[in-house]
């Protein structure tokens, strides 16, 4: 579904991302996680053109993305993206939000988007919250929302980018939940997290990177079980220590 | 001092006997509000424009907004108001300046006065909408995108519908300032609100009746658009956005 072919990226002198390779099949969970700067959201911001990168390549079912005259705005109509800071609309409601891509890039009609819209919601528990506007929902009800936003365009797979660092904590199981149940039914995911427990829950692999590079890229069992690099197990033992 | 107080010299019949001399600050009253108004549509919509290209990737077409702003705004009112009425009409092809130059002098003032008026505040304005699509979370491009919307889209959809409410009040200054600069207009000979004042006071020697009776109708038009714009903010506030009140 998502193949990561040799990717770099650099901000002048500064190597953002080297030689990254991977590839996420159908179905598959992979949870990517690293410390910092270790250019994790920048790969999975690229897998939907919105960072370019300098060397390699990226296939999205087919497509790939440093190919010229490559139609980004359809390729990123199929593939769904949660942000860390939820990034609603503000100026619309939540239905709004639902609906304005549905409407303006697949072309459908304004009850047709809000059936959608509707299902969607009821899918995240969120279905009377319909007509509010952002502002007035709290964080974990927004990221819910944000996850739903992306549902609807019938992504053909998800990627999610620290998708609870952002919320108090009270409010990051519910969008783990969420999260959870999508894993379950098949979708397609690239998470940036640093839920371990999520990991250790729906994941099939996970991916570690340091310094711009993939460092490790083995099945849950093996990366929980015995990390070969020396980086995540140093990061696992900081992270996993409470 | 000596001076001779009448207020009654608004009813009187003008000296050119085209009815009263409050008649004469109504037409000035008439022309300063069409002067302004249309302006106002150039500078919005051309500002809008300059303002979202200054913020596009593509670098020639953000130079050449910076180019825009920065001619417009460099110079004062009062000279590209001459450039427009005096030295353009010169560039014109010679079968179009002809025309132009024996049209209703009227029709060349307003449209002079009109276009100097538009592109001088339009750099003020593409400034404004600027710094509202600055001031937006960097994400909120980047969550238009990811839903598959082009980036026209995603400026008219996601970005300009807050930066506009983000810069509301700025742009109320504007809209009042556009106003007031009208006035330049009067050099050119152009009947408006200052205009009216001064051929007053050359009819009737009463300068304070007239520049006090001009001061309150500019102070009216002021008025008047800042309770319309207040309005325009309360009719557009986002519930629950922090700022935009509840």
């Amino acid at each position: 579904m998502i193949e990561i072919k040799k990717v770099g990226k650099h901000y002048g002198h500064f190597q953002v991302l080297s030689d990254c390779t991977t590839a996420v099949a159908q179905g598959e969970v992979v949870v990517v996680c690293g410390p910092s700067g270790s250019g994790k959201s920048t790969l999975i911001k690229c897998v939907n053109g919105l960072e370019p990168f300098q060397s390699g390549d990226i296939v999205v079912d087919g497509t790939s993305l440093a190919a010229p005259g490559i139609d980004l705005p359809r390729l990123r109509a199929r593939v769904g993206m949660v942000f860390q800071h939820f990034e609603l609309f503000p100026h619309m409601s939540i239905m709004e939000n639902l609906s304005i891509a549905q409407r303006k890039v697949l072309g459908r009609s304004a009850d047709e988007a809000r059936e959608r819209g509707l299902k969607l919601l009821d899918r995240v528990g969120l279905r009377t919250q319909a007509e509010k506007y952002p502002g007035q929902l709290s964080g974990g009800q927004q990221q819910r929302v944000a996850i739903a936003r992306a549902l609807a365009m019938d992504p053909i797979c998800m990627l999610f980018d620290e998708p609870t660092s952002a919320l108090d904590p009270e409010m990051i199981n519910e969008v783990l939940d969420v999260m959870v149940e999508l894993a379950r039914d098949g979708m397609t995911m690239m998470c940036v997290t640093h839920e371990m427990g999520f990991a250790r829950r729906v994941a099939h692999r996970v991916i570690f990177m340091d310094q711009g590079r993939i460092v490790e890229d083995a099945a849950k069992e093996d990366f929980f079980g015995t990390p070969r690099s020396e980086r995540a197990q140093l990061f696992l033992s900081k992270i996993l220590r409470h | 001092m000596g001076y001779h107080w009448n207020w009654s010299v608004f009813l009187q019949p003008t000296a050119a006997g085209d009815g009263s001399y409050l008649g004469w600050l109504l037409t000035g009253l008439q022309w300063t509000v069409s002067l302004s108004l249309a302006a106002w549509l150039i500078a919005l919509a051309s500002g809008t424009l300059v303002g979202v290209l200054r913020t596009v990737p593509n670098r020639w077409l953000a130079g050449l907004a910076t180019a825009w702003v920065e001619l417009f705004r460099n110079i004062p009112l009062l000279v590209q108001l001459f450039i427009w009425y005096f030295v353009l009409p010169e560039l014109l092809p010679q079968r179009l300046g002809d025309a132009y130059k024996q049209s209703d002098p009227l029709v060349q003032q307003f449209l002079a006065a009109m276009v100097c008026l538009g592109l001088f505040t339009s750099a003020r304005v593409a400034e404004q909408v600027r710094a509202g699509i600055g001031s937006l979370p960097p994400g909120q491009k980047n969550a238009g995108l990811a839903l598959g919307l082009t980036l026209p889209q995603t400026y008219r959809h996601v970005m300009l519908p807050m930066a506009f409410r983000l810069i509301l009040p700025p742009l109320t200054s504007e809209f009042l300032n556009i106003f007031k600069n009208s006035a330049v207009a009067t050099t050119i000979g152009l009947i408006e609100l200052s205009r009216q004042a001064q051929q007053l006071v050359d009819y009737t020697a009463q300068p304070y009746e007239a520049f006090i009776a001009v001061t309150l109708l500019y102070v009216l038009i002021n008025l008047t658009v800042m309770i319309l714009m207040r309005r325009l903010e309360h009719r557009v506030r986002v519930p629950g956005f922090v700022g935009g009140g509840q």
